[in-house]
């Protein structure tokens, strides 16, 4: 015990002063190491791409860029509600940022839904994980972002499960589950434009 | 010596220690002596296998032996992690749940390779389509099954961000999901022969590896800090006292006399 610091106080959720970073500044280094091995899968195929060009042209032409476009516009409307619900809970109006996550919530299903459903298109066309390395790059990048969105709807629970009682509220916790929730909605930003628009 | 005696906290350094001695002897055995990480390629012949057999025959007996001696280490390393989580503010089933999944991992992620791949290089002159069988089934067994270890990771993850007593960073919460879902990325290596998700891809096993020494360096190193911080309490653990910017010399006779820390003499 000698030569220890005193024991820190409990974590409060004190307001921050203006300009601070949103949530835990922990949850930054989650957002910035997701950001680096995207990036090394990004590289890996965009490498792979610049080997085999034709067949990934070929490729992405069977891709259904509509469908791929309303996922964009799901997520990204998505992050819309998710930015009202943080600055709904900010200045107190519960029922408002409540409303505000489970609108969050309906649009990430509906994402989840169409990608699923793209999937099983795609697969009845022939065009499986193992059909050719494009194909093998797509399922790869769309299933682990799928992964990380499924996570997302846990942290949409406690969102909502800080917001229902005021005793337990914690608006470091809302904004730490929000900036997850921009995360996936960045990397798939990123994937779409990867698999989708660039040619 | 009566200093180390009375330190309450020697079992602590002795599993941190165990856990240090076991990563190196890994990192020894495993790269540079049986070559057996990063994995020889999937796609090999029957040829090609047995010529990787022969060339590695005493390398993967006499390190594979050495693996058999000290794989025990891994149950005091495996402890450590678990009392930091029975130092935490949260229940007691986290770090049982942590033991019982990585002394069970540790037979198909880690043994099962070294009995088999010893089991090969044992006889040489055995029929190629077995010593290619063997192969397969040794490096499926240890590349395919990292899976299992994305579980650990999740209980440790949820333990420090539930946790009150700050025992463990919450960023270090955050990078055990990092780590648990680039382990997702390798089960692929059961479907692929070849390519980046096979079971040495540039996807499964490279970039899987990064984020693995990344995470192992930091787990060792906060482990290290927890038991420099332990108090033996069960509330918040006290942060370490911050050492002042003080002349070159006055540091030097610090470290010297072994105050200031609570690492061991």
């Amino acid at each position: 015990m000698t030569g220890m610091a005193p024991a820190p106080q409990p974590e409060t959720d004190a307001p921050k002063p203006a300009g601070h970073i949103p949530g835990q500044p922990d949850m930054w280094v989650l957002v910035l190491f997701e950001a680096l091995v995207f990036t090394a899968y990004f590289a890996v195929y965009l490498f792979h791409r610049s080997a085999s060009s034709e067949l990934f042209l070929r490729s992405q032409a069977d891709l259904n860029p509509w469908l791929g476009t309303l996922d964009t516009v799901l997520l990204l409307t998505s992050s819309m509600f998710m930015l009202r619900c943080v600055q709904a809970a900010r200045a107190g109006a519960v029922r408002t940022a409540m409303t505000n996550v489970c609108l969050t919530a309906a649009l990430g299903v509906a994402f989840l839904a169409s990608k699923i459903t793209e999937w099983i298109l795609l697969t009845r066309d022939g065009h499986g994980f193992t059909s050719n390395e494009f194909f093998l790059y797509y399922f790869f990048l769309t299933g682990i972002h799928l992964l990380h969105l499924l996570i997302g709807f846990i942290t949409l629970g406690v969102i909502i499960y800080q917001l229902r009682n005021p005793k337990r509220r914690s608006q470091e916790i809302v904004e730490t589950c929000a900036t997850y929730w921009h995360t996936v909605d960045l990397l798939w930003i990123l994937i779409f434009s990867l698999l989708y628009v660039v040619r | 010596m009566s200093g180390w005696r009375n330190d309450p906290k020697r079992e602590l350094w002795l599993a941190w220690y165990a856990m240090i001695a076991f990563y190196n002897i890994f990192v020894i055995v495993f790269f540079f002596m049986t070559h057996a990480q990063p994995p020889p390629y999937p796609f090999w012949s029957d040829g090609q296998v047995v010529h990787w057999f022969n060339g590695n025959h005493n390398a993967l007996l006499i390190g594979f032996g050495i693996v058999f001696a000290t794989a025990a280490l891994t149950l005091p390393a495996n402890a450590l992690i678990a009392y930091s989580m029975r130092r935490m503010s949260v229940s007691r089933a986290f770090a049982y749940c942590y033991l019982v999944i990585y002394s069970l991992s540790a037979l198909p992620g880690m043994l099962l390779l070294c009995v088999v791949l010893s089991v090969g290089a044992m006889r040489p002159d055995r029929d190629p389509a077995q010593l290619h069988w063997l192969y397969d089934f040794a490096f499926l067994s240890y590349v395919g099954t990292m899976g299992i270890f994305l579980i650990g990771s999740l209980v440790w993850m949820l333990a420090i961000l539930l946790d009150k007593n700050r025992v463990l960073p919450k960023w270090f919460g955050y990078l055990n999901l990092c780590n648990a879902l680039t382990e997702v990325v390798v089960s692929p290596a059961w479907i692929f022969h070849q390519g980046v998700l096979d079971w040495n891809g540039l996807i499964s096993w490279w970039i899987n590896m990064v984020v693995f020494g990344i995470y192992t360096s930091a787990f060792m190193m906060l482990l290290r800090q927890m038991i420099q911080r332990e108090d033996f309490g069960d509330g918040p653990l006290p942060d370490l006292p911050k050492t002042p910017k003080a002349p070159r010399a006055k540091a030097k006779v610090t470290a010297l006399t072994g105050t200031g820390t609570g690492t061991p003499r």
